[in-house]
This record gives structure tokens, C-alpha cells and sequence, in this order.
């Protein structure tokens, strides 16, 4: 017979490194004479995006466009470090270098364009769709290439170097207490299942999945990762089993060791909530390894729900859901 | 050394090749279609995944001697920058790719289902892709982006 439940599953994760550990990250930013801009930085783009996020920060705050900043990353020989590229940090952490780092190159040019605009402060200065002028003086703006370009021929650069560091202490070893993660990103997710009682074969019918990304600075990546952390939740949460002989792994292929397919992807809806983190860039803050925490909760919840067993050891292979049944009827029947 | 003829992306080829080499290899290394990505190099993942005479395979799971007198098609020979195909536009339309290593696998596996038929179903176009294994992206944009560029094809 085949059975259906709901089950909810809710998270929170510390992004970084945590618990003291340095969690630096760095980058190089240079504005161009040509409308451009050039950051150097560490951190690694596995497919998450975090290039083009560090585009994104860059463009927002120069006033020019994603493409026309370069992101140059990952090569040991000439980019600063930023760590790794885990612990859901590089939105957020590297996010805050490259910020920096722009932010520092912007100041040096506004200097500059203040006595070149004879306005008193720099904060007269603003840099907007590809120009540089003064604020809300349509008529006193040029290109900001063409600035740059003079600048260049007077001897100026508008080059920066910058680090960030994530704010985390250790717990104390005798009594746990501290706040070894700054910041938490929280996520809830609900999942229905239907499970074959003569099989014991679980499949996901569909995820809802809601997650506070501080702000979403490019909503299609957060879909995406949301996407694809449901989808390794259901591997973790039904399939994937590491077996482990003295050590050595027993299914190092694809053909042992089984991850989800097409066919084991339910309709995913995604959601995000806004609540912008003070101290991210932009208000942004960490999604990638949040997305797959609560998806687990939430299948075995169903699970629990649809057929009435509590499986407690993943993942919740067809074997143990028809052995957790079996004792449940032996039960019911004594 | 064998020699064989095949057609790869409407341009016909004469190679030599050891009798045990693997069509994956002989794309790579002789032709530089580099394109056509090796995962697993067991047949699971479908990273490595052309059209050969109308039909996917596994490229790791060919060896480049049966190919003879093949018609074949590689992730080369599917639109390009300036006129990309249907299935390449809707990827990049929803954002289908984030690491991209799976990409151009489920592209001809795509292909080749929108070219047998061009009026899938949600289940046809879940069964044409689950041959091809993604870690990043969930499928959810990939299958969406499928359906969309059958669409594209309808009109």
C-alpha cells in the first residue's frame, strides 16, 4: 500500500569557520581608465557564483554594470587568500573583503574628483550608470572612464588592497558558552512523501523550502543552491550511504554509492526571506550548506508521519523502513 | 592501430586508433573536442554523454573503433556563442549551470530528446535527463530550462 505524510524540518548554521578560528578573507580592487574595474581575490568559484556576486558588489558600488567588472580568482601566484570555499562563507566573508576593498579604491577616486569638480566633500561626489559627478547636478558628470583616464596621465591609481574578518570567539572549553558563529542563517522546510509499505521505498513528492539569505544578492544563485541542497538533503536523507572498511571507502563510484537523479526530484518550491545581516555585504549572508540541512528533518518527519516508524540513522534505505514496519506490525499484533 | 572513418559534427574524419582506445579519448586528445567532459569514466554520470547515429552514449563506454563509419555529434557541434541552440538559450535564460561540468552532457541529452520528440511530457523529459547526474543545481532549473526550449520548439 502505498501511504503519504508531511513532515517540516527546521535549521539554523553558523556561517564561517567558527569557534576563534581565523577566517580571513582578501582581495584587490583597481578601477580602470577604461570604465572598468579589476578584483583579485582568493576565493574559489566552485559553480556557487561567488564571482559573480564580487561583480555584483563591485558594479553596485562604482555605478557601472556586472560585466564590466573582471574577477580574478582562485590562482595562488597572484591573488590574495580568502580561504576555502566552504563553510558557506565566500557571499558573505569574501562578499566583505571585495566591499572593502572596493569602497577603499572608490574614496582615493572621489578625493580626486571632489577638486576636480570643485565640490567641497567627497560625499558630493556619486557614481552612477558609468558616470561620476556631483550629486544631484546632472550637468557637472562625465564618464567615469574619461576621469579615471586624466587621473591616470596626472599620476593617480585607484588601487586597493583589503582584508575582512569574521567576527568569532571560542566557546569556552568547560562550559560550551560563547559565540563561536557570527552570523546564523535560519531555514524551514516541509516535505510530503509517499511510502510504499511493501517496498519501503520512499519517494519525495514535493519541498517547500524557506531560507533567510539576509539578502538575496542574486536571486536566481539562491534558487539554484536552495535547488540543489533539497536535492543532495533527499540523497542524504534516502540514498547516499558511505561504507566504510577499516578506513577505506567500499563504494567509491556512482554505481555503488547513489546519488539523486532526474527522477528523484520532487517540484521544488523555493523561497527566501529578506532580513538583511547588519554586518554582510549588502546584507547579504551565507545559503550553501543551510539549504540541505532541513530537508532531512523534513523526509523523515513525513516518513513518520505517513507510516508511523521513527527511523533514527540515515539514510532511510528501503531495508530499514520495511524492518521498522515489520517490528511496528509484530508489535501491533502481540 | 585501427583505421576508422566517422562524420563528427558534420565534418568527416579518418582516424587511426589503438584498438583499445575509448571514443571519449580519441574526441579529446585527437580531434581537441574537449567539450565532451569525462566523470565517472563507468557510465553512470553521463558527463561524457554524445549523439551517436541518433541515439546518447556514453562516450567513456565506447571504444572509438566501434565508431566506425558513425555519424556523431558533440557539444561542439550545438549552436555556438552568436546562435546558440533552444536548449543552450533556455539553460542560460533560467540559470540551469552552475558548475557546469554536467552541462554539456545534459545538453545532447536534451537535444536528442527534443529531436525524437518535440512534445515531451514532464515524466519523458525526467526520464531523457536521468541518465545524467548533476550535484550542484538539483535539476529543478535544468528540467525547467528542458521544458521551456520545447516550448521554444512548438511555436
Amino acid at each position: 500500500m502505498k501511504k503519504r505524510g508531511i513532515g517540516l524540518g527546521c535549521s539554523w548554521y553558523g556561517t564561517g569557520y567558527g569557534n576563534g578560528f581565523p577566517d580571513v578573507s582578501s582581495a584587490f580592487v583597481e578601477i580602470h581608465d577604461d570604465g572598468s574595474a579589476t578584483v583579485l581575490t582568493g576565493a574559489v568559484d566552485v559553480g556557487q557564483g561567488s564571482n559573480s556576486i564580487f561583480a555584483q558588489i563591485v558594479a553596485e558600488e562604482l555605478g557601472l554594470e556586472a560585466q564590466d567588472i573582471c574577477v580574478y580568482s582562485g590562482d595562488t601566484d597572484a591573488t590574495p587568500d580568502s580561504g576555502t570555499t566552504a563553510a558557506t562563507r565566500q557571499t558573505y566573508n569574501t562578499g566583505n573583503a571585495v566591499l572593502k576593498a572596493v569602497r577603499q579604491a572608490k574614496s582615493s577616486l572621489l578625493v580626486y574628483a571632489a577638486r576636480e569638480f570643485s565640490c567641497p566633500t567627497p560625499e558630493g561626489i556619486e557614481l552612477k550608470e558609468g558616470y561620476i559627478g556631483v550629486k544631484g547636478d546632472p550637468s557637472r558628470r562625465v564618464p567615469l572612464a574619461d576621469l579615471v583616464f586624466q587621473a591616470r596621465l596626472r599620476g593617480e591609481r585607484f588601487i586597493s588592497a583589503e582584508s575582512s574578518t569574521a567576527r568569532s570567539t571560542p566557546v569556552d572549553p568547560e562550559t560550551g558558552q560563547g559565540a563561536p558563529y557570527w552570523p546564523y542563517s535560519f531555514g524551514c522546510q516541509s516535505a510530503e512523501v509517499e511510502v510504499d509499505t511493501e517496498t519501503g521505498v520512499v519517494q519525495v513528492l514535493k519541498v517547500v523550502a524557506v531560507h533567510d539569505v539576509g539578502k538575496a544578492l542574486n536571486p536566481t544563485q539562491v534558487e539554484g543552491q536552495i535547488a540543489g541542497g533539497v536535492t543532495q538533503g533527499i540523497g542524504y536523507a534516502l540514498l547516499e550511504e558511505l561504507e566504510l572498511d577499516e578506513g577505506k571507502i567500499k563504494n567509491p563510484a556512482f554505481s555503488s554509492y547513489l546519488i539523486p537523479t532526474a527522477l528523484d526530484v520532487p517540484n521544488i518550491e523555493a523561497f527566501f526571506v529578506e532580513d538583511a545581516e547588519s554586518t554582510g555585504p549588502f546584507g547579504a549572508k551565507g545559503l550553501g550548506e543551510p539549504a540541505m540541512l532541513p530537508t532531512v528533518a523534513a523526509i523523515i518527519n513525513a516518513i513518520d508521519d505517513a507510516v508511523g516508524v521513527r527511523i533514527t540513522s540515515i539514510p532511510a534505505t528501503p531495508e530499514k523502513i520495511l524492518k521498522a514496519l515489520a517490528e511496528k506490525n509484530g508489535e501491533v499484533n502481540r | 592501430m585501427i583505421e576508422i572513418k566517422l562524420v563528427v559534427n558534420e565534418k568527416p574524419y579518418t582516424l587511426n586508433v589503438e584498438p583499445s582506445e575509448r571514443l571519449i579519448d580519441a574526441l579529446r586528445n585527437r580531434l581537441g573536442l574537449l567539450g565532451t567532459k569525462e566523470g565517472c569514466g563507468e557510465g553512470e554520470c553521463g558527463a561524457c554523454t554524445i549523439i551517436m547515429d541518433g541515439k546518447t552514449v556514453n562516450s567513456c563506454l565506447v571504444l572509438a573503433a566501434q565508431a566506425n563509419g558513425s555519424v556523431l555529434t558533440t557539444i561542439e557541434g550545438v549552436g555556438n556563442r552568436r546562435s546558440p541552440h533552444p536548449v543552450q538559450k533556455a539553460f542560460v535564460e533560467v540559470g540551469a549551470v552552475q558548475c557546469g561540468f554536467c552541462t554539456p552532457g545534459m545538453v545532447l541529452s536534451a537535444k536528442n530528446l527534443l529531436d525524437k520528440n518535440s512534445h515531451p511530457s514532464e515524466t519523458e523529459i525526467g526520464i531523457a535527463m536521468s541518465g545524467n547526474l548533476c550535484r550542484c543545481t538539483g535539476y529543478d532549473k535544468i528540467l525547467r530550462a528542458v521544458k521551456i526550449a520545447a516550448e521554444e520548439g512548438k511555436q
